[in-house]
């Protein structure tokens, strides 16, 4: 991990920004004090995106501002490092639909990996609809293998039951390569889900197991066994665009808003925070926001944690 | 014509049938949904060259595809030149002719019962005289019994499937092993063509299929029989090889023996699969022959040829096709008979629905459906979640081995429409997207001594979260739920809309019970059954509910 003062941070970050042509407006957030934020967010102040490449562009940049104000993935990517992006490719739907991960969120993390060192990169997820489907129409498997990130497949005989320790979730089928990458970078798009009342950064975890149908039984207290056995550290809350109703699978556009927002931080409960007030929701509503904050996993009062915000355009 | 030209040719026709077999298997392999693709057209070639089910399938149904008249061409070539379909491209015949030569290897002397025509070969005409008469009434149960389509559908359902169980099995057990050195693994090597065969060749993971035993023990049946003569099916029952017998009545390519050469040795009938001739070197049949030139290579006397025959010059007199015409009426008789046992029942009738039959989106109604279906397995094989599988009796008897869906196994896709586009007799229409999306294959309904929420008030609607349709067709309702200790709480309750339910089965798939789930799919609301209809469903605009 590369150590670098807010002031470094501050000039590298606006020389590089004014190399792109943006420019950024940071707001500390209550609790700022020397050293990388915990949680940025961006959010686009620029004019509405109208055409497809807008959109893409604007996804783009808003992905590295988020990261950029984290301090950079060198701060979480060591050299040759083997890292796991792990996107919500959930459902046969596409980009402008809003059920998985924008795509181009993906591809400009999986690219930033690799600039901060990585050595291998691969994206996955366990998919609700048929892996091949999801992975085409999503987009995130073609854009993901034009910048050398291996796309992976789960294959359902390969999970292995894990002893994850929760106290509803014993053990729990874990696919092995992802435990096994030196990174997990959990991307989720933020949508509504009438069970779990939103679905965010800790749902998106079930993706990296099997036999997940019993977790709806008890949803907040599944994913909170779940998240404390994978141990976050850094996840990307994608509201490029977000699902509000008929969730989480979607398929109408008129559910589909543009809030052109995304969120990066180590805290998987103040992003899932932030994620359900986008949604138009209180923190409160949402069970594993607040079972995660009861557990220990983070707050979901995420002002007070060390927070910057970015206007950009 | 002397003996190195018959080896050449004989060479040439092994090659010829080993090169439509290695296509039939690439056919079958291609057949395999790939993201964003629409299935090609010629995937199912061989059954648009096929006159059986071209003809049975106009008979049956009246209608047909335009690319099944394909077939005429091989009508054409057939009258020119004989069966040499059966001979030279019959992939199922390929497979018979390597099985003769295993099950029943080859005595040189000559055997008259095995090497000569036999009244037994009229059976096939019978058969097929059979069929045909059962089309005519709108039976289409002939195509079951098509070679091409047994082939297909045997390596469809039973062979591939045993092939793939044994390739994931057997990776498997590397990968579980985790033998290696340093930072070497073993399964690093046999994962290269695992991956491959996974994402290239097997549909989906695990894919079996119900039935697959009867399929496989007819398909084992049929090539076992070449241990009782070689080519047994081709000889004595093929109702596509009768059909073919019929066009060859008189082809212009025919045998014939210089007489004055010929020592009536016997050993063009030792080589011959078909027992074509009913003497040695004398009395041809030229619907039994399958143009394979093995007698004209066997011929140590290079006294056997075929040579071209024009229509107007002089005769060369061949064997007749044989049939008695009482047993032909007989077989006619019995075939119409056959379709009045099989469609005796409730459900042929019209006066019941088998809750279980539900039928892949476009499939016409049943009747309509059964006239139509060959029973070849191209839908199954190409349905992406494998939920497509053969009926044993969920159709009756007439409907063995037609395709119906089993949401427990795999359920519709919401985005494909791929069965109606394989299907080679339309018996499953090709829809449109949205078009699909507007047909019903049948109506979901919870068990509420089953479903979670309801039994037992304990939260779930996974069936909820999957639903496809993007208005959800199933939506929930939050009650009180009062448990064993008089403390009330309240749980979401998952109710289906029948106005917006496609009957798709994902519900039922995802259920969490493993065995009955807790929502289920009937047939009942199927869009191609205006009888099957308990809840009237209609149109955004015209619904009279809020």
């Amino acid at each position: 991990m590369q150590k670098q003062s807010r002031r470094e941070f501050l000039v590298r970050s606006a020389a590089g920004v004014t190399a792109l042509g943006l420019s950024p407006v940071w707001t500390p957030g209550a609790q700022a004090g020397e050293g990388p934020a915990d949680m940025t967010i961006a959010k686009w102040a620029g004019p509405k995106p109208t055409s497809a490449q807008e959109i893409q562009q604007a996804a783009v940049k808003l992905t590295e501002q988020a990261i950029a104000g984290l301090g950079g993935l060198k701060r979480f990517v060591g050299q040759g490092a083997v890292v796991w992006v792990k996107p919500n490719i959930g459902w046969d739907r596409t980009p402008e639909q809003a059920a998985n991960t924008n795509p181009d969120v993906v591809a400009t993390l999986v690219r930033m990996c690799f600039e901060a060192g990585a050595k291998r990169v691969k994206v996955g997820d366990h998919p609700c609809d048929k892996a091949p489907a999801t992975y085409k129409s999503s987009g995130i498997a073609d854009a993901v293998r034009a910048l050398g990130a291996e796309v992976v497949m789960l294959d359902p005989t390969r999970f292995r039951e894990t002893r994850i320790g929760g106290e509803r979730v014993k053990t729990i089928p874990v696919y092995p390569e992802i435990l096994e990458c030196d990174l997990l970078i959990n991307v989720p798009v933020a949508k509504h889900h009438v069970l779990a009342r939103a679905t965010l950064c800790m749902k998106n975890y079930m993706g990296v197991i099997d036999k997940r149908n019993t977790f709806h039984q008890a949803i907040a207290e599944s994913l909170v066994d779940l998240t404390r056995f994978l141990k976050p550290r850094l996840c990307v809350l994608d509201a490029v665009r977000i699902l509000k109703a008929h969730g989480p699978k979607g398929g109408r556009l008129e559910d589909v808003e543009m809030p052109l927002a995304i969120a990066a931080g180590t805290d998987i409960v103040a992003l899932d925070a932030w994620g359900a007030e986008v949604l138009g929701r209180s923190p409160n509503e949402i069970p594993s926001v607040v079972a995660g904050e009861k557990a220990g996993l983070g707050t979901a009062k995420y002002r007070s944690l060390k927070l910057q915000e970015a206007a950009v355009s | 014509m002397n003996a190195r030209r018959g080896g050449l040719g004989a060479a040439l026709r092994r090659v010829c049938q080993a090169v439509f077999l290695l296509v039939f298997v690439l056919l079958v392999l291609w057949t395999r949904p790939v993201p964003g693709q629409a299935p090609a057209g010629w995937l199912s070639a061989f059954f648009l060259a096929d006159p059986l089910i071209l003809l049975l399938t106009w008979l049956a149904a009246h209608s047909v595809p335009w690319a099944a008249l394909w077939a005429l061409g091989t009508v054409g070539f057939t009258l020119v030149l004989g069966r040499v379909f059966c001979g030279w491209v019959c992939p199922f015949g390929t497979v018979h002719a390597i099985a003769g030569r295993a099950l029943a290897p080859r005595r040189r002397k000559p055997d008259p019962a095995r090497d000569h025509w036999s009244p037994w070969h009229r059976v096939k005409y019978y058969v097929l005289a059979g069929l045909v008469a059962m089309a005519i009434f709108g039976g289409h149960w002939g195509t079951l019994l098509d070679p091409l389509v047994l082939l297909y559908r045997s390596t469809t359902a039973a062979l591939l499937p045993a092939a793939q169980w044994a390739v994931e099995q057997g990776s498997k057990a590397v990968f579980d092993a985790d033998l290696g050195a340093g930072r070497f693994r073993l399964h690093h090597l046999t994962d290269v063509p695992y991956q491959f065969l996974r994402d290239h060749v097997f549909v989906g993971p695990r894919q079996a299929f119900l039935g697959a035993w009867l399929i496989l023990a007819v398909f084992a049946l049929l090539v076992a029989l070449n241990r009782i003569r070689p080519r047994f099916w081709c000889r004595y029952l093929c109702p596509l090889g009768a059909l073919l017998g019929v066009l060859a009545w008189r082809p212009l390519l025919r045998r014939h023996t210089r007489q004055e050469d010929c020592n009536q040795c016997g050993l063009c009938g030792v080589d011959c699969r078909a027992g074509a001739s009913g003497a040695p070197g004398q009395k041809w049949h030229p619907s039994e022959c399958f143009g394979c030139l093995n007698c004209t290579s066997a011929c140590p006397r290079g006294s056997l040829g075929f040579v071209w025959h024009w229509p107007f010059g002089p005769q060369t007199p061949v064997e007749p096709v044989g049939v008695s015409r009482r047993a032909l009426l007989a077989a006619a008789a019995g075939g119409v008979a056959g379709l009045a046992f099989l469609r005796a029942t409730p459900q042929a009738r019209g006066t019941t629905f088998n809750p279980l039959l539900i039928r892949p989106p476009g499939a016409r109604s049943e009747l309509e459906f059964l006239a139509r279906c060959t029973g070849c397995g191209m839908c199954i094989k190409m349905c992406p979640t494998g939920g497509l599988q053969p009926a044993l009796f969920e159709a009756g008897l007439e409907g063995i081995w037609t395709p119906h869906l089993v949401p427990r196994i795999g359920y519709c896709d919401h985005m494909c429409n791929r069965c109606g586009q394989v299907c080679p007799t339309q018996a499953i229409e090709p829809l449109s997207i949205e078009e699909k999306h507007a047909r019903r294959i049948g109506l979901a309904a919870f068990d509420t001594t089953r479903c979670l929420p309801y039994a037992y008030g304990i939260n779930c609607i996974v069936c909820e979260e999957h639903c496809p349709v993007p208005e959800k067709a199933i939506y929930t309702v939050e009650v009180e739920f009062k448990g064993r200790d008089g403390q009330t709480h309240m749980v979401l309750q998952p109710r289906v809309d029948p106005q917006k339910c496609t009957g798709c089965g994902v519900c039922e798939h995802v259920c969490p019970y493993q065995d009955r789930p807790g929502v289920r799919v009937t047939s009942a609301n199927e869009s191609r059954h205006p009888d099957n209809q308990p809840i009237p469903v209609f149109s955004a605009e015209e619904s009279p509910y809020p």
